[in-house]
């Protein structure tokens, strides 16, 4: 027999599915849709044109140019959040006055909208009258160039997401470094076991499933960013900040090519699914029996 | 005591439903007194121009009984709002549209009401209609033409005469820079990023030196040997002004650029009326002390100033007649105050407006006389060429547009001041990325 529970979890589970069907299936499907067609924009009549849009994104420069941008800025942005995040969580959980304060404040970047974040970092970096600017030129080390170079630009777009983001790594590793068993390190010790030794021996692998859970989803986020790109640099200088999702946005809403940039989006979601589905196979979110 | 729920009673779904019922019902009357409406578009976000529509929506609806609904959007959000009201089924009868391809595209796709005999009641500045398939469906209401703006009082402190030449114009920017008193200031500030501001701004002196991108015939005419070698020069000419420029101008936007010369961080600025507005705002004791000049091109014997326009579309909606007769009521008087939401900035595309003592009887537009000739004599003066990337070519079109939107040339500009390529390759490379998007 049934009861009354069973039904509530069905009811929840079938209003999931329709929603995820509704505002995330639709989108998708219509997505597919239209890059396999060609319009000039979301009114115009579009043609089919089968996989013709695929074909010509793939042989343009552009697209590998957005691709190698967008891994770039994915690896470089995940690597720095999770290290920094990393050593902030060790940093917060140790005892020590103000911890609660601290702990508050580090988390606040990403509390903050992303475009409040990176229109601070813009002023933070203008070229004339930026904080960081005078200050490094007061340090004798120049005019940043923050992004007026290509290498500087893809470093100051990665500089801003590590400031917005860190603090979501360091929140998910302090939880996770407070579910540590204290016995493990006493043990280590007694071992003879030094602090990196214990890091490496101890934490890390008991950190490993938030850590697993945390770069997967950062990486996700990272190689779909957009807002804080745009905002920046709009991709540029000369495309050097250019990834696929902003190709994409560019292609369909600026460049009269809807079924292009549906094709470029098409394309960044089957990489990225691609890569995902390698990673739970490399870093299993559950522990196999 | 403990009780459980049970949901509501048929007695208290019947109540509610009831009292629900007669709400819906008791304001009707209201209702249908009211059925007329029609919905605008804005993209001047301006508190002023904001203002000046709203006055004019509740005179409209106090005189002729119809509801007009302002709704405002940043003015490069205007097209992408229009599609989605079209697509959403609720398209807009009156939409502002800051692009003429995005005319183009909306005639063309049969979702404008064409406007010919009211435009044609009036006079017109010159560039300024942008006809499509000999139908108008856009009525303007103002050039948005971009000149390079200068310090009045450190030319008159130099005794510097106004630049007709390239070199001239760099010989002012070097001489009028200066670090004195710790405050750095540069000679000239003008965006170079892949946006909208630096082909409004910053291409205009290949104008000057006669370059085009299509002919008559739509022919890629940017390729030709005589363009190419003009725009490598204008690269040339480019690198060297680059020099006087103070740094992050690749993320310059139009605020910088009017934030670099009220704030006297630069000498020269390029810009339009909005800057004269600025300065009686931001910066009063400038107000008096700025000039205005084209851009000049490299012998002195051409000038030009970048285009700019803007203008109202009527949708193709079931009060379209509605809104060709609003747009008609409002071309009188209301046009004129919208016009003074930003009196320097709007510039009449309406020749006889300049001549309508209402319009030239604002406090700015009096004290700025001199200004406002200078800006009626860009449109009278035959030798200065007015063009833009997104309206080159006999007729609106999309490859124009394309090649505005791919940011080609602020890219070849980009490679020749950050890259340093040479101005050939930075050329060769232009041409083949028009030709490519342009395909």
């Amino acid at each position: 027999m049934r009861s009354r529970h069973d039904w509530v979890i069905w009811a929840f589970f079938w209003s999931g599915i329709a929603l995820t069907a509704l505002f995330v299936g639709g989108p998708v499907l219509n997505a597919l849709w239209l890059s396999l067609h060609q319009a000039s924009s979301f009114i115009a009549e579009p043609r089919f044109v089968g996989l013709g849009n695929y074909v010509r994104v793939v042989q343009e420069a552009d697209f590998w140019r957005a691709m190698g941008n967008g891994v770039i800025y994915a690896v470089a942005s995940i690597v720095l959040q999770v290290v920094i995040g990393i050593a902030f969580a060790m940093v917060l959980n140790q005892p020590f006055f103000g911890q609660r304060l601290v702990r508050g404040l580090a988390t606040l970047p990403y509390l903050l909208p992303t475009v409040v974040v990176a229109l601070t970092f813009q002023w933070l970096a203008d070229g004339s009258v930026g904080l960081l600017t005078v200050l490094a030129r007061d340090l004798g080390l120049g005019t940043i160039p923050w992004f007026e170079q290509p290498a500087t630009a893809r470093a100051s777009v990665v500089l801003a997401s590590v400031w917005l983001w860190t603090p979501f790594v360091t929140i998910c590793v302090l939880a996770g470094l407070q579910t540590i068993p204290p016995a493990l390190y006493e043990a280590a010790k007694v071992d003879g076991a030094g602090p990196v030794s214990r890091f490496l021996h101890v934490t890390l692998p008991q950190l490993k499933p938030v850590l697993t859970v945390v770069v997967l989803l950062r990486a996700v986020w990272m190689f779909n960013k957009f807002d804080v790109i745009w905002l920046l640099t709009r991709g540029g200088p000369l495309g050097a900040t250019e990834h696929l999702p902003i190709l994409a946005y560019k292609r369909a809403f600026s460049q009269f090519d809807v079924g292009g940039g549906a094709a470029v989006a098409t394309v960044s979601f089957l990489i990225l699914m691609t890569i995902v589905t390698i990673y739970i196979r490399l870093f299993p979110l559950e522990e196999k029996r | 005591m403990s009780k459980t729920f049970q949901g509501p009673s048929r007695r208290a779904i019947l109540t509610v439903g009831a009292g629900a019922a007669a709400a819906t019902a008791f304001p009707m009357p209201a209702v249908h007194a009211q059925t007329k409406e029609l919905r605008f578009l804005n993209a001047e976000p301006a508190v002023d121009s904001v203002r000046a529509l709203r006055v004019a929506a509740a005179q409209y609806e106090k005189e002729k009984g119809v509801k007009v609904t302002i709704d405002t959007v940043p003015s490069g959000d205007a097209y992408t709002r229009t599609i989605s009201a079209i697509k959403g089924g609720r398209p807009y009868d009156i939409s502002t549209i800051i692009f003429a391809a995005h005319v183009l595209t909306l005639a063309n796709e049969g979702q404008l009401t064409p406007i010919t005999e009211l435009v044609n009641k009036h006079k017109w500045g010159k560039r300024i209609l942008f006809p499509v398939n000999g139908q108008h469906y856009w009525y303007m209401y103002d050039y948005n033409l971009s000149w390079l703006f200068y310090r009045k009082d450190l030319y008159e402190a130099q005794k510097l005469e106004v630049p007709t030449t390239w070199a001239g114009l760099l010989e002012n920017c070097r001489r009028t820079s200066s670090s004195d008193g710790g405050n750095q200031r540069f000679g000239m500030a003008t965006p170079i990023g892949s946006n909208d501001a630096t082909s409004w701004m910053s291409i205009a002196y290949m104008w000057a030196e006669g370059v085009s991108l299509f002919d008559d015939a739509w022919k890629n005419t940017f390729a030709t040997d005589e363009n190419r070698k003009r725009t490598a020069a204008y690269l040339d000419f480019f690198a060297d002004l680059y020099k006087t420029m103070p740094p992050g101008m690749t993320q310059a936007g139009f605020g910088q650029i009017t934030a670099a010369f009220s704030s006297g961080q630069a000498t020269h600025a390029p810009y339009a009326g909005r800057m004269i507005e600025i300065l009686e705002q931001r910066a009063p004791q400038l107000a008096d002390k700025y000039g205005m000049m084209p851009y000049p091109d490299s012998a002195g014997k051409g000038a030009a100033v970048n285009h700019g326009y803007d203008g109202w579309v009527v949708g193709k909606t079931p009060m379209a007649e509605e809104a060709v007769r609003f747009l008609e009521w409002f071309s009188d008087a209301h046009y004129i105050n919208f016009l003074h939401s930003a009196p320097l900035h709007f510039q009449p595309p309406r020749l006889d407006i300049y001549d309508d003592p209402r319009w030239r009887a604002h406090p700015l537009i009096e004290k700025h006389a001199a200004a406002v000739k200078t800006m009626q004599g860009f449109l009278d003066d035959p030798k200065i060429t007015i063009r833009s990337i997104d309206t080159e070519g006999p007729a609106p079109d999309l490859r124009p547009a394309k090649v505005f939107e791919s940011f080609l040339i602020p890219e070849m500009i980009q490679n020749k001041v950050l890259r340093n390529m040479a101005s050939d390759a930075c050329v060769e490379e232009a041409v083949a990325k028009m030709n490519r998007v342009i395909a």
